[in-house]
């Protein structure tokens, strides 16, 4: 079952903008896929759609044939350019309730608004087209703008040319110092030091900012922040799920991910190795490891369950998770059913099925001999298994045999051996030039990454359920850039961050909002919370506290008394000492029955299936988190110990490295003001209670601060404390 | 009730100077998030603003703040049980003899003409009921024998066994019966209450959610998402093991009075950072911050269970520690009893196709896990005088076929043409059956009642009128019924 975020939002508002209301006025022309798709698709399909099992009356309104050939009723749906004796017509607006489509049962009859765009689709020639993510993506030509000076970037002239036929104005580019924090948010995920903001500042070289680009992308924390995002797909998990959660040795995938991000390792590669790297001629073993991707299915050990039924739950997550990451459909929809809305049908889902089904799982595989490092991998069973079409979605119910192969309405498939396609086949078809989605649907989330939302709202359906593209050339003239440059990632991004669009500033402006309220058009960058990670690591960055240390087994950072341990799976939380204590979020073990609680109170995903968007909760729970968590006050400490010693006793002058260190800027009066009155009123509080003052600065300080400071020392943790709180901390704007 | 419509005490020295830009910020808070005019809530807000000009009393800029409904309401507070997966209506509250005497047979073609269905492929037989039912109470509604608690407290129930709901696929029917839309993006019936009432609460979230079960509900936070309304009403889910609320305990060496000019001063560089980037998303952080320190002093003794006698403790079958729906139940109570404004309970894994979840074996566990905590809940509100006040509300997002599904063992498909839930307390009648499904439970043939009508019904209890209930978004003005629902009024005491 797929639905879509948004939907009928999006047709309303795009559509205002679009122009696409006033389509049905005067003889406007329509669009089929911007203007009808989505009322067949929403009121039709269900039942006059793809699913032939299911289809009502031998009526298909999912194809150019169906809709004008004459149905079992032996009358033709649509009469092209005569929308008074096409039955359709007559049917939507039919004033008997029994005879009107779609039926009662199926919710409300056709706005008045809808009949009449059909009407005025059918009066103009009825053209029908493909579902648009389904066709081979051109490049288009890049279209005319007004303003030159902002068109200059490619990614500039089509965003420019919808705010002008919008009548919107770009915002201006945001300052400096707001760029060099977003763009280490973005790509690095820690914060700009204060003398890295410094020297972006009083650069006068016109190249400023693409040298900086350039430096970030070359960052080994780099890989850490795009790869995340990247295992949030791959489900990536320390733990095997269900009650009793096992832990599992994979860590070398999620290193293997963070190496080939940093190596920019072309995404067609990158696909290929994790999909099929076992299967390729004489695989390395970095090869092997990195079809880890697919064994982060949760995985049931529980006594007594039916082992077999269990291997298949994690072969169809395979095939489903597959669906979202690459193909951005809704396959899993197919598992029981034929897909009510997308071209994927019930035998096609054990098709795609049986490239999964024949993989030994072994439980233990050595990465390295001397470390004894084991990782898991996938292997190809040695005799395959047969596939059947599971009836109704049971695998006790085997139907007819199913041999391995992608369905039929995308791009052509070629096995190596076509009796025996495998893994490998169904990988580079994934990254096949005439593959219409992959490329879009990458292209799609990186764009979500670096504007706040995709260009294709709903970036894990870009089937017939889901959004429309706010920018369908942008959009496609991206995924074609990113095939023929040889599907380099790190390029994709420094042409994405190199646009004007991208360092323009986030401040809301009201005469946008109430046109563009979801800034569908990026007529301004998007201010919205960090993912938690990088809520962690923003603030380990700030304090200084910061390992750098990448790889590795996971690490346990900080957490109250009693918290872990309080599921079934009993997990061990031995809170990591020395520098092991302040890693990177990525390196936190995941635990799925038992999450990190700063992970899910910020909405981190719960790693059973493709996580391919984060969702930006705002609630009471994060602020206690922020405010009183143990993990959190100490890197307020870590903090305050900072601004105590690389200072002199000053209230302003540590203020401003406050601010520097946490926001990569400078405070303004009022918030100097706010600051320094707090900070005088917490000196004076600690310097009557000494052992309050200790107690605030914890262990952190050791034993270098004389009897003297104390009270400075705690108030420069009460300072510390209010930076690492504030909302512009956590946020990227 | 313990909550009153007094404003709060934001946890902050109010200055003049403030109180001016926490008006100016709430204005420019609807203002931006785009609440349409006439619309119930902004009104009321312009109303509050003025009072404010006129009388200094008003200092907060809590979109939180209770606001006068539009009419008399008949309840304050909604505790939402939902059963997620689907619960059987055909072994629970809908009793069907002649489905018992067809167990086997082929369903007659012209009870299934224009049903639509999840997996069944139309080839499947009747199964008839798997557990004896009989009548209880006054009312003489039929109960089976897997809810004997329900039996005692029938009384207090108005049962709807001809319950219809659009979608038949567990997350957009889900989603569906929280916000009247199987698409994501609108908000759930709990963040249309606290933004059309605010919240009786002030040191507790309006919107609590709580949840039971082998495992979270499928779409999780989509399901108390506040969609596109200002993510301050949004639901705040608690933990489902240890302890619900965890960080209530200021750090060491920190006090309630450095916490409070912590907060303070977080929320003053907050709003001077609203005033430069106009982002309504730090309205909803500052909020956070100040719920947050009231939770810090109020929640607490919220979750602290020992107060509770131990023959309350035994009435809801709560073992102390141990999460679970009867914990979830009695921490329910607690929440209204506070002035929280919706409280929903998931309980999951009530989705009886069969195999894992086996309609003989497993159902029955399921039962039993919610039947003694929920007649415990209904009994102690009542006696507690909140069952006049609080609405209680049981059900799944859809119930279950008539005809058996061949799996590895016993159960039934999704069924959305007819299934049962019930309502109680806050303004409906009790012990009365409403509705009526076919002698087989495959369509309804007396009274059906939509989601949307349920939808309706409840905000008309609660004092607000389902069409005028709105947010204007993009363009368009929303409600939680879209452009149905009716007010049951045979349903309403």
């Amino acid at each position: 079952m797929s639905y879509r975020i948004f939907g009928t939002a999006l047709v309303l508002g795009v559509g205002v903008l679009l122009a696409a209301a006033s389509a049905v006025r005067g003889g406007d022309p329509i669009d089929f896929n911007r203007d009808i798709r989505p009322i067949l698709s929403d009121r039709c399909l269900k039942c006059h759609g793809f699913d032939e099992p299911n289809r009502k009356g031998g009526l298909r309104l999912d194809t150019r044939e169906g809709i004008t050939a004459p149905a079992e009723s032996g009358v033709a749906p649509v009469i092209s350019g005569d929308p008074s004796t096409s039955a359709l017509m007559d049917r939507v607006s039919h004033a008997d309730p029994d005879l009107r489509m779609p039926p009662a049962d199926a919710g409300p009859p056709l706005t008045a608004a809808q009949i009449e765009k059909l009407r005025a689709w059918i009066a103009q020639g009825a053209a029908w087209s493909p579902h648009w993510a389904l066709a081979k993506p051109q490049r288009p030509p890049l279209p005319r703008v007004r303003d030159k000076e902002w068109g200059s970037h490619p990614v500039d002239r089509f965003l420019l040319a919808r705010m002008e036929s919008a009548g919107v104005q770009p915002s201006l580019p945001a300052d400096r110092r707001t760029v060099v924090r977003r763009l280490h948010l973005d790509l690095l995920g820690l914060p700009p030091s204060p003398a890295e903001v410094a020297s972006a500042v009083d650069d006068v070289q016109p190249d400023w900012y693409e040298r900086l680009v350039d430096r970030l992308l070359e960052n080994p924390h780099y890989g850490e922040r795009i790869g995340r995002i990247w295992l949030d797909a791959a489900r990536y998990a320390d733990s095997s799920g269900y009650a009793n959660d096992k832990v599992r040795s994979i860590w070398p995938y999620r290193d293997w991910v963070v190496n080939a991000i940093n190596a920019d390792m072309p995404f067609d590669q990158f696909t290929i190795e994790q999909l099929a790297g076992d299967l390729l001629e004489q695989p390395t073993i970095d090869q092997v490891v990195a079809t880890g991707f697919h064994r982060n299915t949760p995985h049931q050990y529980e006594g007594g369950s039916d082992p077999e039924q269990y291997r298949v739950d994690r072969v169809k997550n395979r095939v489903d998770t597959t669906g979202t990451v690459w193909l951005g459909l809704t396959i899993g929809c197919a598992q029981c059913h034929t897909h009510k809305y997308d071209p994927i049908s019930h035998t096609e889902y054990y098709q795609l099925y049986a490239f999964f089904n024949s993989d030994d799982e072994p439980e233990s595989w050595a990465v390295d001999g001397e470390k004894k490092t084991t990782s898991l991998v996938m292997q190809p069973l040695s005799t395959p298994r047969a596939t059947h079409r599971h009836l109704r979605g049971s695998f006790l119910s085997p139907g007819e045999p199913v041999a391995a192969i992608t369905p039929a309405a995308l791009h052509p498939f070629q096995a190596q051996r076509p009796n025996a396609a495998n893994r490998l086949d169904l990988a580079r078809w994934l990254v096949a030039a005439d593959n219409p989605l992959t490329a879009r649907v990458i292209v799609n989330r990186m764009w979500l990454h670096l504007f706040g939302a995709g260009l294709v709202q709903t970036e894990n359906d870009f089937g017939s359920q889901g959004a429309l593209p706010s920018h369908p050339e942008l959009l496609d003239w991206l995924a074609v850039r990113f095939m023929t440059d040889g599907w380099s990632m790190k390029s994709l991004q420094r042409l994405l961050v190199t646009s004007a669009a991208y360092r323009q500033s986030s401040v809301r402006r009201e005469d946008l909002d109430s046109v563009d309220p979801t800034n569908q058009l990026v007529a301004r960058q998007s201010r919205h919370r960090v993912e938690a990670e990088v809520v962690r690591d923003l603030a380990l960055g700030a304090s200084g506290l910061l390992a750098g240390t990448m790889g590795g087994p996971a690490v346990f950072p900080t957490v109250a008394p009693h918290v872990m341990g309080t599921s079934s799976a009993k997990h061990d939380w031995p809170i990591s000492q020395g520098a092991d204590r302040f890693r990177r979020a990525i390196y936190t073990a995941l635990y799925r029955a038992e999450m990190y609680p700063l992970l899910s109170t910020f909405d981190g995903p719960d790693r059973d299936n493709a996580c391919t968007r984060r969702n930006r909760s705002n609630t009471p729970l994060q602020s206690l988190t922020l405010a009183n968590d143990p993990a959190m006050l100490e890197i307020a400490q870590g903090l305050g110990k900072r601004l105590l010693s690389e200072h002199a006793p000053d209230a302003r002058q540590r203020i401003l490295q406050a601010f520097n260190l946490c926001l990569g800027r400078e405070p303004n009066s009022a918030e100097r003001d706010s600051l320094v009155r707090y900070y005088q009123q917490q000196l004076a509080h600690y310097a009557t209670d000494e052992k309050a003052a200790g107690e605030l600065m914890g262990p952190m300080f050791g034993t270098v601060v004389p009897q003297s400071a104390l009270a400075e020392a705690a108030a420069c943790v009460a300072l510390g404390r209010v930076m690492l709180n504030l909302d512009e901390f956590v946020t990227r704007e | 009730m313990t909550g009153d419509m007094t404003p709060m005490q934001p946890p902050t020295n109010a200055d003049p100077k403030r109180t001016g830009l926490l008006q100016a910020t709430r204005r420019h808070f609807f203002a931006q998030c785009g609440v349409g005019v006439g619309s119930m809530a902004l009104a009321q807000l312009l109303q509050q603003d003025r009072c404010t000009v006129a009388g200094p009393t008003d200092t907060s800029a809590n979109p939180l703040q209770p606001r006068i409904p539009h009419h008399t309401p008949r309840a304050r507070a909604v505790i939402f049980l939902f059963m997620a997966g689907g619960p059987s209506q055909l072994e629970t509250f809908s009793y069907k003899p002649k489905l018992a005497e067809l167990n086997g047979q082929a369903p007659p073609a012209s009870l299934l003409s224009g049903k639509r269905f999840a997996f069944l492929k139309g080839n499947e037989k009747l199964l008839g009921p798997r557990r004896p039912f009989a009548q209880y109470g006054q009312s003489g509604a039929w109960i089976s024998d897997l809810l004997p608690h329900h039996q005692r407290v029938v009384d207090k129930l108005c049962i709807i066994n001809s319950m219809q709901t659009d979608v038949f696929n567990h997350g957009p029917a889900k989603i569906f019966l929280n916000t009247g839309s199987s698409q994501t993006g609108r908000p759930s019936m709990g963040s249309w209450l606290t933004y059309g009432l605010g919240s009786e609460s002030q040191d507790l979230p309006g919107f609590v959610v709580l949840q039971s079960g082998p495992r979270g509900p499928r779409n999780g936070a989509q399901l108390w998402s506040s969609g596109f309304l200002p993510t301050t009403f949004q639901g705040v889910a608690f933990r489902n093991a240890g302890t619900p609320i965890l960080n209530l305990e200021t750090p060491p060496g920190i006090g309630m009075q450095q916490q409070s000019q912590f907060i303070s001063t977080v929320t003053d560089m907050n709003r001077l950072r609203q005033q430069t980037v106009g982002d309504p998303e730090i309205a909803t952080r500052i909020a956070a911050y100040e719920m947050a320190y009231r939770m810090q002093i109020r929640a607490p003794e919220l979750i602290d269970l020992s107060r509770e006698s131990q023959a309350t403790l035994d009435d809801y079958g709560v073992t102390p520690q141990e999460p679970s729906f009867a914990n979830n139940c009695l921490l329910a109570r607690r929440l209204v009893e506070r002035g929280v404004r919706f409280v929903q309970l998931y309980h999951t894994n009530w989705d009886h196709h069969g195999a894992e979840e086996d309609i003989n074996t497993d159902l029955p566990v399921r039962c039993q896990q919610v039947d003694r905590p929920i007649a415990a809940l209904l009994t102690d509100l009542q006696e507690r005088g909140l069952l006049q006040d609080t609405i209680v509300v049981w059900g799944g997002e859809f119930g279950r076929t008539p005809m058996g599904e061949e799996r590895a063992s016993v159960g039934r498909d999704h069924h959305i043409e007819a299934y049962t839930m019930w309502v109680a307390g806050g303004g409906f009648k009790p012990g009365i059956v409403w509705g009526r499904s076919d002698e087989l439970g495959m369509g309804v043939v007396e009274n059906p009642v939509h989601v949307h009508d349920l939808h309706a019904t409840l905000l008309h209890c609660l004092g607000l009128d389902h069409t005028r209930l709105t947010y204007r978004f993009q363009g368009r003005d929303f409600r939680l019924t879209d452009i149905h629902g009716r007010v049951l009024q045979p349903l309403l005491a």
